[in-house]
């Protein structure tokens, strides 16, 4: 198998053996999370496969033709960057599905969770492994669209329904900007395909200096913001904690929020270097990163703190992508590359861990959690592997990615020079102390300290092997990439650095190299975090009073605004478009039939009625115009509906009999039978509404009914005198065609037939899917009405 | 309306308009006829017969779920669209092929009539269940 097929399998089999999933359930029933986990290994063994390629320094690459008259193909990269993401999504897959037989109960609805797991990671896998833009488009808000209903999982509960909006219309909505920005893309390059861009020098150099390069830049970065919850839009992110905590660890930790980290990289050739690069990037960067972390003390949800910990670590990874406009490239690329991989496997081990907790203990608040460490002692170790790495201690890997921040930070203020010299370290070692002390916080909160004496269930215990384990191989990853960073970086980190900055790289990273600022820099991290511990407490109260003072200030509260205006005025908007009365609607779809064929006829033909008419009616044929006229007068005029009814349809015959005299069998028959049904379903509905339906019209309405039915009439009259004395000469009729082709085209001698069945059959089919939903519509009106009363 | 001779000539329509309306079906490439027409027919048909013996009557021996129908129908059409793909033609490229049967003579088969034979399938499925379910509305 070669790599590009490889790929391809790994992108869609999740989706297609996903599909096939409620079947599987018949069979494993209870067990279908073991099917989940063994999928997610085949696209990481079909992952790792092509990984050795890669490493070696050769790129994959291939297309499948898809749109070609746009320059859309489906189409594949595989870098060391989409390697790296593509591990990361299928490992850190396995180890979810793993973790979820223990986590989910049985009475969950199983097929429905791990389905929208895998389609997630089939959405991921493809988004990282797109070539082509629109294609990472699509991925791209399919995993927005997969995310959206695993956070509403337990679509019952208000707050899982409100983040789950939430999420999806923040970074849907950051989606469709990106779209924008690489449409700006396409029309500076005049290609979709990202690896052609990448290896063209001549179109990179005339990226940069193109006008639309800042918009192009700003409409990309918000959607990588919005996704991986930078600057305002960081707000979805906490909300999404309602999803089952699973999803949480794989979504909102270790893969979907850095699918924007990606988008970073991925465009870091085409845009770095210049200084709105460095001003948007580390900017939003460094503030997201305070806030973040600040705002984290204020949480009593575990999996809030950790949300929050995840909005400050994804900017600080950030942060260090922008950095490259002004230092060596490879210092903070590296660095953030290396740290982005170290927090997929501490975060994700965390979440794991926030996940046996809230299992075991039935809360997830800490302020009720305490001295749990002699009752979960294998829990207790693993989290506090994952938070002292997430706190950078060694020689955990967490340690030796903060070294290299510090150490960017450090060469950025020497490089800016005057105040920055130190304050951009200050501000990285700032963001170092919050983090430092939410971590401990996490381990005090919950393990050491007393038990408290209400609040807990009785017996605690660690949870089952289903949950240990996955939660044990991601310590153990922590452990192994702290003590031998030799291995990920050069396996891992490298070839994903040499795909960002297109050049080679040499990493050297280890626990010990010597007394430098960065050193210095963690020294000072420990000692103000544990300081700043001490005060924990009254930080978060003193953040809880200024929040119900100033309301105002908060995203959150701007959001809510805008979400509920839009909801009223949509809202008032419907009620008044569609008041429920037939008449209004019919009025409304009357008075635009009007316009849109008036206007064709005054624009194309030089008089309105041509002047020269050539009427050739036969005797009998008048006979029917004449009794069709009577008829339509009974159907308007008579008070009752049935004769009323069977005026209609009489009218509706003679005009079958018409279609007899002009040679139009098809359309005889069909007209004859579908009056017939119609007069049938009248009779049926006849006995059910009131008998008389003329009691509040008053003179006014009927004038008004009058002149539209006249001004309808008139329209038609003119449409039909003009089409029918062939005088809308721009068009040519397009009869001619279907009479030479049907026969020999499509076999068939009846044109009506052939039309409905072969030259327009995706019409018909578009129409009779609208038929069978307007039957399910019907059943659902009839049946949901009686559930109501 | 049930009087007696309204169920006579119900009953003895039943059976022809049903033929009638296959005939249709078939003839609907070459001469007049088609899926969507002969479709109304059947549900006409039936929908006569609800009317004249009562909705209720019909169901006790003769109640299909109609749903089942229409869904197939556009199951069909839909795969017949996509029939083309593997052969390498693209989406709806339909095809004809001429046979000589012993009996009938010569018989033309168009990868059309299937897709004619789902829309058959939809309009009396979807008419149908349609007015089953008005009818069943107390």
């Amino acid at each position: 198998m070669d790599s590009f097929t490889a790929i391809t399998l790994a992108v869609f089999l999740p989706f297609i053996l996903a599909g096939i999933l409620p079947v599987v359930e018949k069979v494993l029933k209870n067990r279908i999370g073991w099917y989940a986990a063994a999928v997610a290994l085949l696209s990481l063994i079909l992952v790792a496969q092509v990984a050795p390629t890669v490493i070696h320094g050769e790129n994959i690459q291939g297309s499948i033709p898809w749109i070609p008259s746009v320059g859309i193909d489906l189409s594949f990269y595989g870098d060391g960057l989409s390697i790296m993401f593509g591990l990361i999504v299928s490992g850190i897959g396995v180890i979810i599905m793993a973790y979820s037989n223990g986590y989910m109960s049985k009475r969950e609805d199983l097929p429905r969770y791990y389905q929208q797991l895998l389609f997630f990671m089939g959405s991921m896998l493809g988004m990282v492994f797109s070539a082509n833009l629109i294609q990472l488009f699509i991925f791209w808000e399919l995993t927005s669209i997969t995310s959206f209903m695993l956070i509403g999982y337990w679509r019952n509960r208000p707050m899982s329904v409100y983040g789950a909006t939430k999420s999806l219309l923040v970074t849907a909505t950051g989606g469709l900007f990106m779209l924008a920005g690489f449409l700006l893309l396409n029309a500076m390059t005049g290609t979709f395909d990202i690896p052609t861009i990448l290896h063209s020098e001549s179109m990179i150099e005339f990226i940069k200096d193109h006008e639309l390069f800042i918009f192009a830049l700003i409409l990309i970065l918000i959607g990588a913001a919005s996704k991986s919850a930078q600057g305002p839009f960081y707000i979805w992110l906490p909300n999404a904690m309602e999803a089952p905590t699973p999803v949480s660890a794989f979504l909102h930790s270790a893969t979907m929020v850095k699918a924007g980290i990606y988008l970073v990289a991925r465009i870091h050739p085409m845009f770095s270097g210049t200084d709105a690069w460095f001003i948007l990037v580390s900017g939003v960067g460094i503030i997201t990163m305070l806030v973040a972390g600040f705002l984290a003390f204020r949480q009593t949800d575990i999996k809030g703190i950790l949300a929050y910990s995840t909005i400050s670590q994804l900017a600080y990874l950030m942060t260090m992508y922008g950095y490259t406009t002004h230092i060596h490239p490879g210092i903070g690329v590296a660095a953030a590359t290396f740290h982005l991989l170290n927090h997929a496997t501490f975060k994700a081990s965390l979440f794991l861990v926030a996940g046996i907790v809230a299992h075991e203990t039935a809360t997830r608040d800490i302020t009720k959690m305490g001295g749990l460490r002699k009752e979960m002692p294998i829990t207790f170790i693993l989290a506090t592997i994952g938070a002292l790495a997430m706190a950078g201690i060694p020689p955990l890997n967490g340690f030796l990615s903060k070294e290299l921040f510090y150490e960017a930070s450090w060469e950025m203020g020497a490089e800016l020079g005057g105040a920055f010299t130190f304050v951009i370290p200050a501000l990285a070692v700032l963001g170092g102390v919050f983090t430092f002390a939410y971590s401990i916080k996490l381990i005090d909160g919950i393990f050491l300290g007393k038990r408290p004496s209400r609040g807990l269930p009785e017996h605690i215990h660690d949870p089952g092997w289903t949950m240990i384990l996955p939660t044990a191989f991601l310590a153990l990853l922590i452990i192994l990439f702290g003590l031998v960073p030799s291995i990920p970086a050069h396996y891992i980190i490298e070839p994903a650095t040499e795909a960002i900055l297109l050049e080679p790289v040499d990493l050297h990273v280890s626990l010990w190299h010597g007394l430098t600022p960065s050193l210095a820099m963690t020294i000072v991290t420990f000692i103000l975090g544990l300081l700043i511990y001490t005060r924990y407490d009254s930080i978060a109260a003193w953040q809880n009073r200024f929040n119900s003072k100033h309301p105002m200030i908060s995203v959150n509260y701007f959001y809510d605004a805008a979400v509920n205006n839009a909801k009223s005025t949509t809202f008032g908007f419907s009620s008044r478009m569609q008041p429920g009365t037939i008449k209004t609607y019919v009025t409304a779809l009357l008075l635009l039939m009007i316009v849109l064929f008036i206007i064709p006829i005054i624009v194309l033909t030089p008089d309105i009625i041509p002047s020269t008419l050539n009427f050739d009616i036969q005797a009998y044929e008048g006979i029917v115009y004449l009794f069709m006229i009577v008829a339509a007068l009974g159907a308007a005029l008579l008070p009752r509906y049935l004769p009323a009814i069977v005026s209609l349809s009489g009218l509706g015959y003679l005009v079958g009999l018409l279609f007899i005299y002009l040679q139009a069998p098809d359309l005889a028959l069909t007209q004859v039978l579908v009056e017939t049904l119609t007069t049938i379903i009248f009779l049926l509905a006849i006995v059910k509404i009131p008998q008389k339906f003329r009691e509040h019209i008053t003179p006014s309405v009927m004038t008004r009914d009058l002149l539209i039915a006249s001004a309808v009439a008139l329209t038609v009259f003119i449409m039909m005198i003009n089409a029918t004395q062939g005088i809308v000469p721009p068009f040519e009729s397009l009869s001619h065609y279907f009479i030479e082709k049907s026969i020999p085209l499509a076999g068939g001698h009846n044109m009506v037939n052939v039309v409905l069945v072969d030259f327009r059959a995706y019409d018909t089919l578009g129409e009779i899917a609208v038929l069978c939903l307007a039957a399910l519509g019907v059943y659902n009106l009839i049946h949901s009405r009686g559930e109501e009363e | 309306m049930t009087t007696i001779i309204t169920k006579t000539v119900t009953r003895i329509c039943l059976p022809l308009v049903i033929l009638f309306s296959i005939s249709l079906l078939l003839a609907g490439h070459n001469n007049p006829g088609g899926g969507f027409i002969g479709g109304v027919m059947f549900a006409s048909v039936i929908a006569l017969t609800y009317i004249v013996f009562g909705i209720d009557h019909i169901r006790s021996f003769f109640n299909p779920d109609w749903a089942d129908l229409f869904a197939s129908g556009l199951l069909l059409a839909s795969l017949t669209a996509f029939a083309a793909l593997p052969f390498g033609h693209n989406f709806f490229r339909s095809a004809v092929e001429f046979l000589h049967l012993p009996f009938f003579g010569e018989v033309e088969l168009v990868s059309a009539a299937l897709f004619d034979l789902g829309v058959y399938f939809v309009v009396i499925g979807s008419l149908l269940s349609v007015l089953k379910n008005v009818g069943d509305d107390k």
